[in-house]
């Protein structure tokens, strides 16, 4: 048992990059569980998909001009955020259909950018994430981004949460929902950026949606839902990274499949539940 | 002048360039003319969706050598009944269903392909690279393709009752369940021949760009359909023979153009651009002072 252990835990974690990357690991678990949580409630599940396919040409303008990569990719992604609601409001086109052709088209604008420019930005890393090959100096800036990004929204969870729930209600109590509004997507790129590294474009988005939709399963309160989203995406990232690490597979994308089965097995555990017939507090 | 024509016929020359520019336009025009149901049924993720789903079938087709339709088709239908098995079972809404499945079959697939393939398949996959579809898989996206289209030229208005005006779909005799089961199919084999041609990240934008713009130019559907194929063909086939001169990426070419496209159309459309709106809010504030 304690031979297994060994094998299986402690001797990865001898390992400096094994040390990097459980530690950003469970960085990006944090915040990107928490946000979860504000997107299941508020629907925006696929408004994280659009931003990070975004952030693309942000990453290859800021390499061209030689500015730090994150924030060219965060300067796209809220660009991106922006340009979707500034053509909704001035168009006929229905928002999904306006997040579909934005990102689609930042993403693509990103693609041909990258491949006739030579960067030292690796498409496969940014697309899948490269959670073995961080550096301490990524850890530090994703660790900036994310606290950051946590920070405030647990914070301001309430005055977010009424916003989600009823942006009426939020307006007439005093709040600026505005500025919530704009508050928020501003986070969901800075988180986005944050995971970049680890997670990569495409899985970011299943990081974003998967541990809230796990926990809303499970309870009816908000509080009680962000720990278990937390509780459950942290585990699965740490458990994700160490089994990769075993399989010699991809990091980020086992993350995601762990995440996925524990949908489904919580799925499965709610349904065989007998109906209790209690009314939802 | 003659050079100048050889440059410009260049591409033509080769076999292999010619038919990759007559499948990625087929594909473009037949994605485009499903745009224009998914624009206005709300269902522009649903693409999207499908794409990415697919990725697992695709991935195991690759490792075992069999055609890629098949695995994707197996893949889609599992991802359709677990997206409809999520929202009957559980209380989450529609997009979070959709984006959970779709990322969690996604990511299976990227194990797979990380565990058994080389980058350079799973890059293929994802973005795209018509230049390296093997003939026979052009000849089957191509056929594919026309077939599509053919349903499609045909049945567009009985597809249009059912999808706009179920009752009146029925009222007149039309079976309105095979017809969307019809729908469907066509839908899962054009995203298919589209992810060959430009990546599982693009498809989304060839299913919905083109509907997109030529929804902003007209009222009449059938002139939507006729735009939205126009447009989705005309880019395609250019963005195709645009990549031999830019060695660029194709996929990412082509909806280079779609958006500009739909940018142009966003400003200057006669009667719902953005110039026009504002034109006809300030002769109504003028009218009110």
């Amino acid at each position: 048992m304690i031979d297994m252990l060994y094998t299986w835990v402690i001797d990865p974690l001898s390992l400096p990059f094994m040390q990097r990357a459980l530690l950003i690991a469970l960085l990006i678990g944090t915040v990107c569980s928490v946000f979860s949580c504000f997107l299941i409630l508020k629907g925006w599940s696929l408004m994280g998909d659009a931003v990070s396919h975004a952030v693309l040409p942000g990453l290859a303008l800021a390499y061209v001009f030689g500015l730090p990569l994150m924030l060219g990719a965060f300067a796209a992604g809220l660009f991106c955020a922006g340009s979707i609601g500034y053509i909704k409001e001035n168009s006929r086109v229905k928002e999904d259909t306006v997040m579909g052709v934005v990102f689609s088209g930042m993403f693509a604008a990103g693609l041909v950018m990258l491949t006739k420019i030579e960067t030292d930005v690796h498409l496969m890393h940014v697309l899948f994430g490269d959670v073995l090959g961080i550096s301490a100096r990524d850890l530090l800036e994703t660790g900036i981004a994310a606290g950051i990004a946590t920070t405030v929204m647990l914070l301001k969870r309430r005055d977010l949460m009424l916003y989600c729930f009823d942006p009426a209600h939020a307006g007439v109590i005093g709040l600026n929902t505005r500025l919530l509004h704009f508050g928020f997507l501003t986070l969901l790129s800075l988180t986005i950026v944050a995971s970049l590294k680890a997670a990569g474009v495409i899985l970011v988005v299943a990081m974003l949606i998967a541990p809230g939709a796990i926990a809303f399963l499970l309870t009816k309160s908000f509080d009680k839902m962000l720990l278990i989203a937390v509780i459950v995406s942290v585990l699965s990232c740490l458990a994700g990274t160490l089994i990769s690490f075993h399989l010699d597979t991809a990091t980020a994308p086992l993350i995601v499949v762990i995440q996925f089965c524990i949908f489904i097995l919580t799925m499965g555990y709610t349904l065989a539940q007998p109906r209790t017939g209690k009314v939802a507090a | 002048m003659s050079a100048t024509i050889d440059l410009l016929l260049q591409p033509f020359t080769y076999a292999y360039m010619t038919k990759a520019i007559i499948a990625c336009g087929l594909t473009g025009a037949v994605c485009a003319f499903l745009s224009a149901y998914l624009v206005l049924k709300g269902w522009s993720l649903m693409g999207d969706a499908l794409a990415h789903a697919i990725v697992p079938g695709v991935a195991l087709a690759s490792i075992f050598a069999l055609p890629y339709a098949i695995g994707a088709f197996f893949a889609g239908i599992l991802a359709a009944v677990s997206m409809s098995i999520v929202r009957q079972k559980t209380k989450l809404r529609e997009d979070a269903v959709i984006g959970l499945v779709f990322s969690g079959f996604l990511a299976f697939g990227l194990v797979l392909l990380s565990k058994f393939a080389t980058p350079q398949k799973l890059q293929t996959i994802l973005l795209g690279n018509t230049l390296a579809i093997p003939a026979s898989d052009i000849l089957q996206i191509t056929l594919i393709a026309l077939i599509c289209f053919v349903i499609l030229g045909v049945k567009w208005k009985d597809f249009m009752a059912v999808f706009f005006d179920a009752s009146h779909a029925r009222s007149i005799g039309l079976n309105v369940n095979a017809l969307k089961i019809l729908f469907f199919t066509i839908l899962s084999a054009t995203t298919v021949a589209a992810l060959q041609t430009v990546g599982a990240c693009l498809v989304i934008a060839m299913v919905v760009t083109p509907g997109a713009t030529a929804y902003l130019l007209t009222d009449r559907f059938g002139r939507m359909i006729a735009l939205s194929t126009l447009i989705g063909g005309m880019t395609a086939l250019l963005g195709a023979y645009a990549s031999y001169y830019m060695d660029a990426a194709m996929g990412g070419l082509i909806v280079c153009l779609q958006t500009i496209l739909f940018l142009l159309a966003f400003l200057l459309a006669p009667k719902y651009g953005f110039i026009q709106n504002r034109r006809r809010l300030r002769a109504a504030q003028r009218r009110c002072a």
